[in-house]
């Protein structure tokens, strides 16, 4: 297949968080710009997959979305290893999957690759009369965690776009600069797990 | 049976009576009590099946009896030399039932049949019963004037036995008789002096010689009998005119099959070249996949021709045009999988064309390659599942009036066995309308052997149970309030429910209205509303928190009970019918996921062992975990297809008619429909996860179950030719997991190990050993979750207590 490629970098994305906070529905709008009201709930993993253009960059992103229920949390944590970059996801009119968002990063911790980048994602921002987490507490929680913070709405097309680019443009960054310099860091930037020469290279 | 058949309720005429009019018979009475009645013919190791374990079946014989005829019509009905079939009784009697009328028994079923019986043997009189299974003993007899047709079924591919069901004009029901050639005398004497006279093993239909052709015959002395011209398996007695009529006429050529022909000679005929665009991509959009695998698999199979394609006349211009044009890719920016395997298509046949314009001459071992990965398999495989699928009299959908003539009119017992019930659902599934009555057996509500009272009585106190259950939650305030940790626990589990019970199968009439108020104002969902329908889902997922206890609610679960529900559309049959389908489902919920583990392990080895080839690629591919198949097992295929296909495929797969575990050779069926493609353009995980994932909705479930049936059978047969080769492995010497080791893959290393280690037999492997996972698909048991607290009263009052049938 090669010299088929018609992208520079691939780039993998994690969407995580817990059941019911949108993450499918971002993904859908991100891919695809559509929302569909009653979503069906999300079981196994599947990935989707956007091209876009970054600083004259073709960079194609491959971005998996996972089922949220803890129950599975031991089959979807096998992915965490192929991520360069994670969006974890919460919905602002519900409280508990906030909480969780602590969960989720000690996960990441754990499980994903050292130096991945992250996300703070509070959807449903357009819901307002339901709101109870308010923008103030996840930029809060955000600066605390040492990552970069977005409300977004799928439903109404807010911030979805911009913050799938910002997490993309930060991974670009990071690769460019490992790729260019730091030959040490190369090595634990593990940029595609299966075809490692896919990535990082132009072609 | 009606009143007015009843002959003579026993008939007592003594010998010399019977004698009298047949004085050129020399008669040998029946010594123990000198009154008899005729044993014209009779077959040996003739069993009924009261269950699906073996060891319940009842070995007797099946006997045509002549009776005497009542004094008042001795000479009336019947013309001198024949025999009225009123007095003709088709009987089947346990051996244990014969006491020392047994020898006699023995002695006719030996006779030489293929002349008029010479002596007369007499033996005690058979009662006439309606196959009311008179205090479980089976036996029956029904005069043949009464038998309206026979079902016959020949022993055949996956039909072990051969069998007969009697279908009398009464719409009584007769067990069925299964006839155990191998162990009856007269049918080895029979076919033996077959193939020794006419070198012939054959019946008269050129099938197989069976006991069964034996029985037809005898009746042909007497009777007529025509066999069916719609149902193959049908032979009428003494048919009236409008049965010939009804059955005889040649069936309607599958009305839907020449409507798509008649579609498509329209279609090609006003397709102009110059508007085929549109119509194309909206063939291409609709046919998706299943278009593209018939690419997928011309490529594989004609290699070598490939290129000849473009040229071939046959192939529809737009098809021509398609492939010529690159830019197609542009055609499905709505469909990204499509695009990206047309983009693979097309890169191959660029390839192939390359290769040709180099008069490359295919090398030696690609040829080898060929031979021996697909198109073999894939030859067989699809003539064996051609052979299953011509019997399409077993795969129509059980209607109402089949699944009531099954039962007793006024007991409401079940009359054929077991099996057979579930033969016909595995096959054929059910009508829309007899699910209401089928589901509730299959899923363990009700016992298979019980009575239409004791259903009833059965119900009413599962109703009760389910209020009582749902009454655990309903009643208690503060935990509805949310106090305390069991408060907080109820309330997490209900926000889950309700999140997703508002997320299931919304495009189904039933659960697709919002225009109920929802209940609670602080509920998320209070500003949409609901329906009755969503809020009774929601009552019975939280509802069978309180009867498994343990468990919790996990996203599926909805999925698995919304069918069930939509159904019976009754809340306490559906939930109870839901908790017999999680006595399977359970393990696929548990929160260390070793249930879902166990099975993609097992369709791993069952992939290596039946495909190797492809295994091989699949490993290449770092795909052996399967995990593209969880979705598939978690919730069986409910996402794989639509609605009605659901219901079809769980009814079959709850018969547990070959293996308890058929939904894996589903999978390995699916995995081997698309194997062409697999093995051809996906190399890495993500891609086969992609390409599997997006099969949804495109899988055609009927080849996919006859597929899968065919793979059971070829299972079936590696695994005994395996262990005939091994020597059967004894239960006591296997270790519990003995690792799948096969010819091929005992180079790496994990594979010669265990080989090694299996009792030094290394050297001499060849061919595959059978695992324990590989062996439990054979059973036909569920595998449930062990308990490790007892049942708690509440499983008792519900009557778990009661086991019912299974397998």
């Amino acid at each position: 297949m090669a010299g088929s490629r018609n992208y520079d970098f691939l780039i993998k994305l994690l969407l995580i968080g817990d059941s019911g906070v949108g993450k499918s529905c971002c993904l859908l709008r991100f891919s695809e710009d559509s929302f569909t009201p009653s979503f069906i709930t999300t079981i196994g993993i599947d990935f989707k997959i956007r091209t876009i253009d970054l600083d004259g960059k073709r960079i194609k992103l491959q971005i998996w979305d996972t089922a949220g229920q803890e129950r599975f949390r031991t089959i979807t944590t096998a992915y965490y290893r192929g991520a360069m970059g994670i969006l974890l996801v919460y919905d602002v009119t519900d409280e508990r999957s906030f909480n969780n968002i602590q969960t989720w990063f000690q996960n990441v911790e754990q499980h994903a690759t050292e130096g991945v980048n992250k996300i703070l994602i509070g959807n449903k921002c357009d819901w307002e009369e339901k709101r109870v987490v308010s923008t103030e507490r996840g930029q809060a929680l955000a600066n605390e965690l040492g990552i970069p913070f977005m409300e977004v709405s799928a439903k109404a097309n807010i911030n979805v776009e911009e913050a799938f680019l910002l997490l993309a443009r930060d991974i670009k960054k990071r690769i460019m600069d490992s790729s260019a310099g730091d030959k040490e860091r190369q090595g634990t930037v593990n940029v595609n797990e299966t075809n490692p020469t896919a990535a990082g290279k132009c072609c | 049976m009606p009143e007015e058949y009843t002959p003579p309720a026993s008939p007592t005429a003594s010998y010399y009576d019977l004698s009298d009019d047949d004085e050129d018979y020399s008669t040998i009475t029946h010594t123990s009590t000198g009154r008899g009645v005729k044993l014209l013919y009779t077959k040996s190791k003739v069993y009924v099946h009261p269950t699906p374990s073996a060891k319940d079946n009842i070995p007797g014989f099946i006997a045509l009896i002549q009776q005497k005829p009542p004094p008042s019509e001795n000479t009336s009905s019947a013309p001198a030399g024949t025999v009225d079939p009123a007095h003709l009784l088709l009987a089947w009697l346990p051996e244990s039932a014969l006491g020392s009328a047994y020898d006699t028994y023995v002695k006719v079923d030996l006779l030489d049949t293929s002349l008029p019986p010479k002596q007369t043997y007499l033996v005690p009189p058979v009662p006439i019963s309606a196959g009311n299974s008179s205090l479980g003993s089976y036996s029956f007899s029904v005069p043949v004037s009464q038998i309206y047709s026979l079902l016959v079924r020949p022993p055949s591919l996956g039909w072990w036995w051969g069998s007969i069901v009697i279908n009398s004009r009464g719409g009584d029901g007769f067990p069925a008789l299964f006839f155990h050639d191998s162990e009856c005398a007269s049918t080895i004497a029979q076919s033996k002096a077959r193939a020794r006279e006419n070198f012939d093993p054959f019946g008269e239909n050129g099938e197989m010689f069976w006991g069964g052709d034996e029985v037809l015959r005898w009746l042909k002395r007497f009777v007529k009998v025509e066999r069916s011209e719609v149902e193959k398996t049908v032979y009428l007695i003494n048919p009236s005119k409008d049965d010939l009529l009804s059955f005889g006429q040649k069936p309607v050529i599958d009305s839907i099959a020449a409507k798509k022909n008649a579609e498509a000679a329209g279609s090609s005929s006003n397709n102009g070249v110059a508007a085929v665009m549109d119509p194309f991509t909206k063939a291409i959009k609709s046919a998706r996949w299943t278009l593209l695998e018939r690419f997928a698999r011309v490529t594989q199979f004609s290699r070598q021709t490939a290129s000849n394609l473009l040229d071939n006349p046959n192939l529809p211009p737009q098809v021509r045009k398609l492939l010529r044009n690159p830019d197609v890719i542009n055609l499905q920016d709505d469909f990204d999988s499509a695009r990206l395997y047309l983009a693979r298509w097309a890169m191959g046949i660029a390839e192939q064309s390359e290769k040709e314009r180099a008069q490359i001459v295919w090398k030696r071992e690609d040829m080898m390659e060929m031979e021996d990965s697909a198109v073999g398999e894939f030859e067989i495989l699809d003539i064996e599942a051609g052979n299953l699928k011509t019997d399409t009299d077993r795969r129509r959908p059980v209607e109402m009036e089949e699944w009531e003539s099954w039962f007793n009119k006024s007991s409401g017992r079940l009359e054929i066995t077991v099996d057979e019930v579930k033969e016909r659902i595995f096959h054929g599934g059910c009508d829309q309308a007899v699910r209401k009555e089928a589901w509730p057996f299959l899923l363990e509500v009700y016992p298979w052997d019980s009575t239409k009272d004791e259903r009833s009585a059965l119900m009413n106190s599962r109703r009760d149970e389910y209020v009582r259950l749902k009454g655990k939650w309903w009643d208690d305030v503060s935990r509805r309030e949310g106090q305390g940790e069991a408060g907080e626990y109820w309330r997490d589990q209900r926000n889950r429910i309700e999140k997703d019970v508002h997320r299931t199968d919304r495009n189904i009439p039933i659960f697709a209205g919002e225009d109920t108020p929802h209940p609670d104002p602080d509920s998320q969902f209070s500003t949409i509303g609901t329906n009755v329908h969503l809020e009774q889902m929601k009552d019975m997922l939280l509802t069978y928190n309180e009867y498994n206890t343990t468990l919790g609610y996990v996203q599926g679960m909805s999925d698995l009970l919304a069918p069930i529900y939509a159904v019976f559309q009754d809340d306490a049959m559906a939930f109870w019918a839901f908790v017999g389908f999680m006595e399977r489902m359970e393990r696929n919920f548990l929160r260390d996921q070793t249930g879902m583990r166990a099975q993609l392990v097992a369709l791993d080895q069952l992939v290596m062992l039946m495909d190797p080839v492809l295994w091989k690629h699949l490993e290449k591919a770092e795909s052996t975990n399967f995990f593209f198949f969880f979705r598939m097992i978690l919730v069986w295929y409910k996402r794989e297809f639509e609605w009605n296909d659901v219901l079809r495929l769980w009814e079959s797969m709850w018969t547990n008619y070959l293996s308890g575990q058929f939904h894996l050779f589903i999978t390995l069926a699916v995995l081997e429909r698309h194997r062409a493609v697999i093995m051809d353009h996906l190399q890495h995980f993500d891609e086969v996860l992609k390409y599997i994932n997006e099969l949804s909705g495109t899988i055609e479930l009927n080849s996919t179950l006859i597929r899968a049936e065919a793979l059971f059978y070829k299972f079936q047969r590696t695994v005994e030719a395996s262990d005939r080769k091994h020597g059967f492995p004894s239960p006591g010497t296997a270790t519990p997991i003995v690792k799948l080791t096969h010819r091929r893959s005992t180079s790496s290393a994990s594979g010669s190990s265990a080989a090694a280690a299996n009792k030094g037999k290394a050297a001499a492997v060849d061919g595959p050993e059978i695992t324990e996972p590989l062996r439990s698909l054979l059973s036909r048991d569920i595998i449930r979750v062990e308990k490790k607290e007892p049942q708690d009263v509440t499983a008792e009052a519900a009557g778990k207590g009661k086991t019912p049938m299974r397998g």
